[in-house]
């Protein structure tokens, strides 16, 4: 996946950047969907799909902890995402055009 | 001719008997004071309850431990159940510590999770991954009381059983903290479903009123195996974090919540008192 999908997966709703903000200031955070729900002010319903699309692209991890499946940042993967995307901007200018 | 000196030899004997490998051996705050109070530091791999009421500073005392642990060399973890782990790196850096430095550096993690989660039974516990990457020596829970929520109060103490087994078992040296409304009568009774039994050394702060004014004690009501200072010590929050003053020796009834001068003190008031009366005489 390039850089720039990389980008537009990240950003593709609102939901999601509110994760993304939430796991990148408290990256020690540990949860199941449901909480992590409460602590962005929405249900598990409205964040799932987000969720997933964040487990697929490897940024979160899931595992089980007795009963509960809990989720939480792949700190590895999240710098290598983290440069994917910052050497996918340094190759556009503000414009947009490459 | 000098005979040579075994790496085991006399030097250590001689250490052990002066106290000095013992010592050593300690787990140290890093505050001296406290240190000093406790003889050289907490246990090796002990299970110490922090106990105390709303803004006694239990979080900055925690902080503070694994913080000096870090600098010690010794890695640490803090595991939060009510505050983000970004409101933690906000209010350790007002002291001064920048943890998310120290976390980049793996030598320390804030763990934010849900008490359940720590409650759950199973083949994977919430902190294998997180014990096994980082390796701590220290680690601190806040709190132990948030697991009341979660738990029967006649589970309560075997709950915390196996909290405190299970670092114990990863030789983790840990510092619980436990919210007491207060601490005060005859029975010294720091949690109401008999946790005390289960720790290893209890470190209480409460607010005293004296002379109209709020202060802060620290006493160690618990240590086992070990010999530790018994009195009360006023200590403040400054902004390097906690530092411990001197003891409350000329008051009495600190605990109980009914302060007043000892008679010794009071006698030597009166005696200024007259003092002061017959040179304006």
């Amino acid at each position: 996946m390039s850089g720039g999908d990389v980008l537009s997966t990240l950003l593709a709703s609102e939901i999601r950047a509110d994760l993304l903000v939430l796991f990148h200031r408290n990256p020690g955070l540990i949860d199941t969907v449901d909480g992590i729900a409460r602590r962005i002010g929405r249900t598990s319903i409205t964040v799932n799909a987000d969720v997933g699309e964040l487990l697929q692209l490897g940024l979160l991890k899931q595992k089980r902890i007795g009963a509960s499946e809990v989720v939480y940042l792949d700190r590895a993967k999240d710098r290598q995402i983290l440069e994917s995307v910052a050497n996918h901007l340094k190759t556009i200018n503000i414009g947009g055009e490459k | 001719m000098t005979t040579p000196r075994s790496k085991i030899g006399p030097s250590g004997f001689d250490q052990l008997f002066s106290g000095k490998a013992e010592n050593q051996l300690r787990v140290k705050t890093g505050i001296v004071e406290l240190d000093e109070m406790l003889r050289g530091g907490f246990m090796p791999g002990d299970a110490v309850m922090l106990a105390g009421s709303a803004g006694t500073g239990k979080t900055t005392l925690a902080l503070q431990y694994l913080v000096n642990g870090v600098k010690q060399g010794e890695p640490g973890i803090y595991v939060t159940f009510e505050e983000l782990p970004d409101q933690i790196h906000r209010d350790a850096k007002n002291f001064g510590w920048d943890l998310r430095k120290m976390e980049e550096e793996d030598k320390f993690r804030v763990i934010c999770t849900s008490p359940s989660l720590v409650l759950e039974t199973g083949d994977n516990s919430l902190l294998d991954d997180v014990l096994r990457d980082i390796q701590p020596r220290r680690l601190v829970i806040d709190s132990l009381s948030h697991l009341e929520m979660f738990v029967k109060r006649d589970d309560m103490r075997m709950e915390a059983y196996r909290v405190v087994r299970y670092l114990k078992t990863h030789g983790v040296s840990s510092v619980l903290l436990w919210e007491s409304p207060q601490i005060s009568g005859g029975s010294f009774s720091v949690t109401d479903v008999g946790l005390s039994f289960l720790v290893d050394c209890i470190v209480a702060l409460k607010p005293v009123e004296i002379e109209s004014s709020m202060r802060k004690a620290l006493v160690i009501l618990k240590m086992r195996g070990s010999d530790h200072d018994k009195r009360l010590r006023e200590y403040e929050i400054t902004p390097a974090g906690i530092k411990i003053e001197s003891a409350f020796t000329n008051y009495e009834g600190l605990i109980s919540g009914s302060p007043r001068k000892v008679a010794s003190e009071k006698f030597m008031e009166l005696f200024r008192g007259a003092s002061e009366k017959q040179k304006r005489a």
